[in-house]
């Protein structure tokens, strides 16, 4: 969500928190998320590669 | 504004990821199906399933396990309720197998246990499926298609031979007996 540049007191709703606070955080808050979100898919993807190559191509060819 | 822009680039580099893995997972596919000529069983070819039993390529007597002339190995077999036949099929280790199966009432499932060998049964069709089996030994083949109040006992056993305990008669058939 954009942040009201214009208002710098749009952080602080009482809650002892400023914007600039605000700002530090949010900057953070998306790349523990795509970490999170790269560590899922490739430990999927290995997993996948996993089975298909240890399961699934030794079980012999099929056609 | 700036953290907009941020976010997209983010984004971006978040769907070449995706992308990307996409990518390697149907490299492998492609590769390997090409390089090992794996595909899914696609023949197709009709039959009366109402004479199955009586004469051609499914008469009883011509159902089990035959030896080509090139050495591989067809295996012509019957799935219908609730038992295929024959029950025990033996199977040379280490060489080409084909089955040819098919069913004389209602769908059912083809699957050798612990292999890629998989197909539906279906009535009027002959289901075709070539593998090679590596590994000798005993395996289960029970029919995996809901076919009816007996479908829990509808199973057969597949005998994959050494090549050294691996014989066949004059006319290249060859039986196993079920273990008791």
């Amino acid at each position: 969500m954009p942040i009201d540049d214009r208002n710098p007191s749009a952080g602080d709703g009482g809650d002892g928190i400023s914007q600039a606070e605000l700002e530090r955080v949010l900057r953070i808050v998306p790349k523990g998320a795509f970490a999170l979100a790269g560590l899922a898919v490739g430990a999927l993807i290995l997993a996948w590669l996993g089975v298909y190559f240890f399961v699934f191509l030794p079980r012999g060819p099929v056609g | 504004m700036s953290d907009e822009r941020e976010i997209l680039k983010m984004e971006l580099r978040w769907a070449t990821i995706a992308g990307a893995a996409v990518a390697v997972i149907a490299g492998v596919i492609v590769l390997s199906s090409f390089a090992m000529a794996i595909h899914p069983p696609s023949h197709v070819e009709t039959i009366d399933p109402a004479t199955l039993g009586q004469s051609g390529e499914f008469a009883e007597a011509n159902l089990g396990a035959r030896v080509n002339p090139d050495g591989s190995v067809t295996v012509r077999m019957i799935a219908a309720q609730y038992a295929f036949v024959p029950r025990c099929i033996p199977v040379p280790q280490g060489r080409p197998v084909t089955f040819r199966i098919t069913s004389p009432d209602v769908i059912h499932g083809f699957i050798v246990a612990g292999t890629n060998a998989n197909t539906m049964v279906l009535p009027g069709y002959v289901s075709e499926v070539r593998t090679v089996f590596q590994e000798a030994g005993d395996r289960l083949m029970p029919c995996d298609e809901f076919c009816g109040l007996g479908h829990g006992a509808m199973w057969s056993l597949v005998r994959v031979l050494p090549q050294s305990e691996w014989k066949s008669d004059e006319n290249g058939r060859a039986s196993c007996e079920i273990p008791h």
